[in-house]
């Protein structure tokens, strides 16, 4: 879906963005980790153009962005950031319907779209439709920025720190509000973050970035995977390396076959982070995991996840 | 709202008034012989004089805002300086001798005037307006841009909606500014409120400057209480 090819962007002597190579796979969620200053914004930016890069080349669709008109290119892509830029003087429909009106949608399939999506980002539309933003919560607004990115319904989404100024717990719940929309509108989806929980808890694909260079990239499990070396390992904390990587891997990947009776349960998709997370609050060194399709159930052992590598 | 509202009934009232009150004039005057001001009548001059106000507003509106959006774009940010100095310096210039200044070119009537009047307030427009289009925050420009809208309708559809209220109070300032300077208009023969003070000073007959004078400065009063409306009901 996009790819960067040896992509580099500097400013003066100093590159913000150092031959940077990578892929994002139609319908996955990418996230770009890095610290502040790591490149991984400006990265993003030049796939809507709205940076340039220096050197290589950006490819949308196998298509080189520098030579697609760049309001039209715009237009075709979702983006989102972090201090949402909902336009303060338009109320929420129409803030939503920015793109539609540029592609010249007519007026009742904008309203119809527009009473869709805020079901989508779980607003109620009666209650939101008329609302100016600065009668939105920092939660609701983001889903509002959600909702107008998706209005034109594009393939790709670009996303900017989205949710890194709201407070933990509304973080958490749109972080579970954009699984369910990916699940549901298969988009590809360009995520910027510095947060690693919120990388490990979105990212089907992890690319980390440390001063321009991509330092790492691949599926979460595999990038975590025994010591992870140098600025990686910085980055996602000495200390927690070893907690970060039981949220990458599945718990039912150390499941025995066993009597689960009265243990409690897991959810069927729960990470061995969040097993662990469960034995410590229900004190208890066994859980049990539900059947699903192609998998029998069982039981989760505490001796199994500390010896798990 | 209520204040004003009574002013501008006694403004219009004492108008009305002031040809009949002859007894009055002579008291004051006696040794002029005709001290009532008659023609052209007072209505006919406030026409005038606001005619000349607005007029010059709407050119110095036109003039500020343009220069405004010129210094904030990218690619007239480097004007910036160059115009602020040039507004400051018009500015600078009083409005008399800005009058004097253009005489040999414009002649007398209201030319002058209105170049003067323009100078005078062009700069206020301008420096609302540059601060407000300043002020449009940052991420409402990065998203306007990311969503695929062109600058011009950039411009038209967020910033100067969101720079307005700024813009419009620099309109109110220029606007009184305009008001309370047009009588300076009647040295180069423009027909305003200042017209009698002109024309009784070249005469020698004071209750003529007296009665334009108390008009002159009673639609200044006016219109500054009409800004300070403005102003406050915006902050408030």
């Amino acid at each position: 879906m996009i790819r960067f090819e040896g992509v580099s962007r500097r400013y003066g002597e100093q590159a913000a963005v150092d031959r940077v190579t990578l892929e994002v796979p139609r319908g996955s969620i990418c996230v770009l980790l890095g610290e502040s200053g790591s490149g991984k914004s400006t990265l993003m930016r030049m796939v809507n153009r709205l940076v340039e890069p220096s050197a290589g080349r950006v490819l949308v669709d196998g298509r080189d962005v520098a030579g697609a008109d760049p309001e039209e290119l715009r237009r075709g892509i979702g983006y989102v950031i972090q201090s949402v830029g909902l336009f303060p003087h338009w109320r929420v429909a129409d803030n939503i319907a920015t793109v539609p009106r540029l592609l010249g949608w007519e007026p009742a399939r904008i309203a119809a779209r527009v009473e869709t999506l805020l079901e989508l980002v779980g607003l109620e539309a009666t209650l939101f439709r008329d609302r100016f933003p600065h009668e939105l919560s920092g939660g609701q607004a983001q889903r509002v920025g959600l909702a107008r990115a998706l209005a034109a319904d594009p393939p790709l989404l670009l996303m900017d720190e989205p949710f890194s100024a709201l407070d933990p717990g509304t973080r958490r719940g749109l972080q579970v509000a954009l699984r369910e929309i990916h699940a549901e509108t298969g988009k590809t989806i360009l995520f910027v973050t510095h947060d690693v929980e919120e990388a490990l808890a979105l990212a089907d694909r992890l690319a980390v970035l440390d001063q321009g260079q991509l330092v790492a990239q691949g599926r979460p499990a595999a990038l975590l995977e025994g010591a992870a070396q140098g600025p990686v390992r910085r980055i996602f904390g000495e200390e927690s390396l070893a907690f970060h990587r039981l949220a990458t891997l599945p718990a039912r990947s150390l499941a025995r076959v066993g009597d689960a009776d009265g243990l409690p349960m897991l959810p069927a998709d729960a990470t061995l982070k969040q097993a662990l997370m469960l034995m410590l609050s229900e004190n208890s060194a066994r859980l049990a995991l539900p059947a699903e399709a192609g998998f029998g159930g069982g039981t989760l052992h505490w001796t199994d996840l500390v010896t798990a590598r | 709202m209520r204040a004003l509202l009574a002013n501008l009934l006694l403004f219009g009232a004492a108008m009305v008034a002031a040809p009949y009150l002859g007894p009055l004039w002579h008291a004051l005057f006696p040794e002029v012989s005709r001290p009532v001001w008659d023609s052209p009548g007072w209505f006919s001059l406030l026409g005038e004089h606001l005619m000349l106000s607005l007029g010059a507003t709407l050119i110095a509106a036109i003039l500020g805002l343009g220069a405004a959006i010129l210094a904030t774009r990218p690619a007239g940010r480097a004007l910036r300086p160059l115009l602020d100095a040039v507004f400051s310096l018009a500015q600078a210039v009083p409005p008399v001798a800005a009058i004097a200044l253009s005489l040999p070119l414009l002649g007398f009537g209201a030319a002058p005037t209105l170049l003067a009047l323009v100078l005078y307030a062009a700069l206020p427009v301008m420096r609302s307006a540059v601060g407000g289009l300043d002020a449009v925050p940052a991420p409402v420009l990065d998203a306007a841009r990311g969503t695929g809208m062109g600058s011009a309708r950039i411009l038209a559809q967020v910033e100067l909606p969101l720079a307005l209220p700024v813009i419009q109070a620099g309109l109110r300032v220029a606007l009184v500014l305009a008001i309370a300077t047009t009588a300076v208009g009647a040295v180069a023969g423009a027909r305003c409120l200042g017209t009698p003070i002109v024309t009784g000073l070249a005469n020698g007959n004071p209750s003529w400057v007296l009665q334009g004078a108390i008009f002159t400065a009673w639609l200044a009063l006016i219109a500054d209480q009409a800004l300070r409306l403005g102003l406050g009901r915006h902050s408030g």
